[in-house]
């Protein structure tokens, strides 16, 4: 299955289908859906960062004309189950929450009341009218205080804040460490930052008392996991549940979990036997939906004269916030999983720490792990800087070539159809390098200091069952697809993955037209619906081409060769060995050629429903098909990133002058989608790395809750970005799809940062913190000048 | 809190009326009284753009501003853009993949549906300025920029 060729359907730059109705204004969001007499909610949310709640007062808030009712934790632990995140990860505790704080809150915006009203203006008038009587608690803000002897227990059920500790060596790190020429240190410091979708969460929650059904929409990338867990909260069964999900806007990991909100306006539906509605708003986004990344680094490089590392060790410590609604080391496990990435390297240790602290709980954002190939790649230079080599030097002494292929990675993964060399040297020849260094001298000597950061990528993509299994994580990474080939001969089709941008109504039309042999124009793809999509995993680690596209390419396989056993029948053929489906028409080779044989798909489906005694003997009536597809544990993209920059040193002001990129993400489905998602995982690892900041300060009060304090790249301050292409197939998976669309984040921060340090070399300084702010870049120089 | 009131306004060349308190933001009155969502609500504070409609033809933040003092104006919103067939600022958002999501699209076209008629052929630098007053987490913006620059040839071209 390792053709790139010969495809019909895939590979077109075809433009969207979605699009129409998004440029109209005629999409559906959350708050596009109109259900009549829907109730709506608005939350209660702590001024706090810790405290015991003492008292709430609902009296005046009831009162007020409008107000339905005030609900506390307690209502809502009688009607719903607890969240128990126990998965069997040796060093990870077990941790219970209740749906909504009980005892006490644990962050500023945890929501410790919820109104429902029958106006959203009237419901958050009402929760000002909500008394909340607090005693205070320490807040623990920083990862230092989380994990000082004595602290305060963000979750008094755990024995200290360290909620989950992994560590893991392969090879001798101590024997490489003597016999090292030189041992490199280095560190890196992720802030905290949260994915601001465009749509902020909400929902609406109509229960049908008659049918004890729920209807629940949402903007969600996982409906049949997000359906799962809703009955199991609300202790009804799957056959009681389905959610929708029309157009979302934007998700990059925030819409997979059931928070804690989603489920009580549930709870409230049922529990009123109304419809209830809740649309987040901004500073609620920002404070209270979820939050990510906020980790150290530290490595230790074992290397020779000449820059081979002999062995590398990994430190993380991570900041997880106060909740779990994941496993805490789900991230972190990754960098530490992957970090080694296109390096050769046999010797490897690492060590994971993951804290609670009182700030809004952590989840994945768009490359969980996106802080790898930064430690990585700014582990290589620090090498070079220390050695004083060059860091394309130092980067082709240790990676891995073609010949070192099937590459087992010291933590077990496997590398395979991988070119991590030959990305790396498409980007340098793009760029220039030694023309670069060139005009580098002669612009330091006009007190101008430009520089060229490069880093690359090998992107773990898809996570198969497999993956799941060996880590402990719930959950499964197969995936499912139907194909019904419909009386009039056009097809439908459905994925189990949960669209939120990725343009899968066109993307996924293609992967069904390639393996059917009709024009994607006559296929519609139906996503988003539980009762419609078959179960499926959602979208998240960049599963979505490989896992959907590949069980649905696989279907449509399967069905082609059903029409194809009719239409042989029809033609008085034996076997279909000689027919295939091409634009909707069967053909026939003769002597070689392929030529028509006056049948089309149309044809066939007429006889599977309308005359089905006409069928060969043994062939049931219709043309309905499913499949099921659990792809590798794992699949992996390379790409290659260089990013030039200019700092005035005067201000520390940054900006990026050029952006190049060369990608190897296997067969593309549709290169306008593609080239999108490369784009925007780019846009999205610049933003964060350059502007974006969650801050808290010392007494975990959130001071960037509006998007005047925290700040979105706009157009101004991103460059346009070139794409190099040097993709090469899978050889494993249907169509040799590999996944991408996270890639992008981690070679982005590392290459931007990469060319702030070879800027600011001539000052002996290095930056290794996020964000570049123009504050932190004028604090490293302010001493140096 | 302060009593309902009728209000008229004129959006989309119709006249249409509803009962609303002086609070109420124009943008919750077009989706939730008139039914026109298009016009998408993304942070109520002014920075995303997502609100985006024009009054008397200028582009303006529907979230800051309340319906009640809107009578006497003309808004213009999504809804009213392209007919049968797209504009050609929608028509070049598609061909050049300049929306994913499509959230933040129709405040990002009403703002440079009014930009093109004032500017018909704008620099890079001048799409990219207008441009910083929307926000979107998908696209990094380049194919919107490609986008509008393509639609201001397309308008210029077909200019009689």
């Amino acid at each position: 299955m390792s053709e790139m060729e010969g495809f019909h359907y895939i590979g077109k730059p075809l433009a969207r289908k979605e699009d129409k109705r998004l440029v109209t204004g005629r999409g559906r969001f959350v708050d596009d859906i109109v259900v009549p007499g829907a109730l709506h909610a608005c939350f209660v949310r702590s001024p706090h960062a810790h405290a015991r709640i003492l008292k709430i007062s609902t009296e005046a808030a009831c009162d007020l004309s409008g107000v339905i009712g005030v609900f506390t934790g307690e209502d809502l632990d009688r009607w719903t189950n607890r969240l128990r995140v126990a998965p069997p990860i040796e060093g990870l505790h077990p941790t219970e929450i209740s749906t909504l704080p009980i005892d006490k809150v644990r962050f500023h915006g945890d929501p410790v009341a919820v109104v429902v009203a029958k106006d959203r203006y009237v419901a958050e008038d009402a929760t000002e009218l909500v008394d909340v009587e607090y005693e205070l608690l320490p807040a623990i803000a920083s990862l230092e205080n989380a994990l000082v002897g004595n602290a305060v227990l963000v979750d008094e059920t755990l024995p200290s804040n360290l909620v989950s500790h992994q560590s893991f060596s392969a090879g001798n790190v101590d024997r490489r460490r003597k016999e090292a020429h030189t041992v490199v240190e280095a560190s890196f410091y992720q802030h905290r930052q949260t994915h601001v979708p465009m749509e902020t969460r909400g929902c609406v929650a109509v229960w049908d008392a008659g049918r004890e059904h729920l209807t629940f929409h949402t903007g969600s990338q996982v409906v049949h996991p997000l359906r799962s867990q809703l009955a199991v909260r609300l202790g009804l069964s799957e056959s009681q549940v389905a959610v929708i999900s029309l157009d979302v806007g934007g998700g990059f990991g925030q819409k997979i979990a059931l928070y804690r909100e989603e489920l009580t306006v549930a709870a409230l539906a049922r529990h009123l036997s109304r419809p209830v509605r809740w649309r987040e708003d901004r500073s609620e986004n920002l404070m209270a939906a979820s939050h990510a990344r906020e980790n150290f680094c530290r490595t230790r490089a074992s290397v020779t004269a000449e820059g081979r590392i002999l062995g590398l060790e990994l430190e993380i410590t991570e900041d997880f916030g106060a909740y779990c609604f994941y496993p805490a080391n789900y991230m972190s496990r990754v960098v530490a999983m992957i970090l080694t990435g296109p390096y050769r390297i046999e010797d490897y240790a690492f060590d994971v720490k993951i804290a609670l602290t009182n700030k809004c709980g952590n989840g994945p954002m768009r490359a969980p792990m996106s802080i790898t190939s930064w430690v990585m790649d700014g582990t290589i230079d620090a090498v070079a800087r220390q050695l004083g080599l060059d860091p394309v030097d130092v980067r082709r002494t240790n990676m891995i070539g073609t010949e070192d292929l099937p590459y087992r990675m010291p933590t077990g993964e496997l590398l395979e159809d991988i070119t991590p060399a030959e990305t790396l040297r498409s980007v340098i020849d793009a760029v220039g390098y030694d023309a670069f260094r060139n005009r580098q001298r002669a612009l330091r000597n006009e007190g101008r200091y430009i520089g060229l950061g490069l880093c690359t990528v090998v992107e773990s993509t898809t996570y198969g069952s497999a993956f799941y299994k060996s880590t402990g994580i719930p959950g499964s990474g197969h995936e499912a697809a139907w194909v019904r080939i419909e009386p009039s001969g056009v097809v439908n089709a459905s994925v189990g993955l949960g669209a939120t941008g990725q343009g899968y109504e066109t993307a996924m039309s293609q992967a069904v037209a390639e393996g059917l042999g009709v024009d994607p124009s006559c296929i519609r793809i139906h996503i988003g619906n539980t009762d419609v999509a078959p179960y499926g995993m959602g979208s998240r680690g960049a599963r979505g081409g490989t896992a959907g596209g590949g069980s649905l390419y696989l279907c449509a396989q399967k069905a082609r060769g059903h029409v194809l056993r009719i239409a042989a029948h029809e033609l008085g053929l034996n076997s279909a060995s000689d027919l295939r489906l091409l634009a909707g028409r069967v053909e026939r080779l003769l002597n070689g050629v392929w030529s028509a044989t006056g049948i089309s798909l149309a044809d066939i489906a007429r006889t599977a429903y309308l005359d089905p005694t006409n069928l060969p003997d043994g062939v049931a009536p219709g043309l309905d098909f499913s499949l099921t597809y659990d792809p590798p544990p794992m699949t992996y993209s390379n790409s290659s990133h260089a990013c030039e920059v200019e700092v005035d040193i005067r201000t520390g002001m940054l900006s990026i002058s050029r952006y190049v990129v060369s990608e190897d993400c296997g067969t593309v489905i549709n290169p306008i989608v593609v080239r999108g998602q490369q784009q925007g995982a780019i846009a999205m690892g610049l933003s964060g790395a350059m502007l974006e900041e969650v801050v808290y300060d010392e007494n975990g009060q959130n001071l960037s809750a509006t998007f005047a304090d925290y700040l979105v790249a706009t157009a101004c301050e991103l460059p346009n970005f070139e794409i190099l292409h040097n993709h090469t197939p899978n050889k494993r998976t249907p169509a040799g799809i590999k996944g991408m669309a996270e890639g992008g984040v981690m070679g982005s921060i590392a290459s931007l940062t990469n060319a702030v340090n070879d800027a600011l070399a001539p000052f002996g300084v290095v930056a290794n913190r996020q964000p570049l702010s123009p504050q932190y870049l004028r604090s490293l120089l302010r001493e140096r000048m | 809190m302060s009593v309902a009131r009728m209000i008229s306004l004129t959006v989309n060349g119709e006249t249409l009326e509803a009962t609303v308190e002086p609070r109420k933001l124009l943008a919750d009155v077009l989706r939730e009284d008139f039914g026109l969502t298009g016009t998408h609500v993304g942070c109520e504070h002014g920075v995303c753009g997502a609100c985006t409609v024009l009054i008397d033809d200028q582009p303006a933040r529907a979230c800051l501003t309340y319906a009640i003092q809107m009578e006497g104006h003309e808004i213009t919103t999504i809804e009213a853009v392209g007919g049968t067939d797209l504009s050609p600022l929608q028509r070049a958002l598609h061909e050049e993949h300049g929306l994913q999501c499509g959230f933040c699209t129709p405040g990002i076209i009403m703002t440079f549906e009014a930009f093109l008629r004032d500017t018909p052929d704008p620099s890079e630098d001048d799409v990219r300025d207008v441009l910083s007053g929307n926000l979107c987490r998908c696209t990094g913006y380049q194919n919107i920029v490609a986008a509008v620059l393509k639609a201001a040839r397309t308008i210029r071209e077909e200019r009689p």
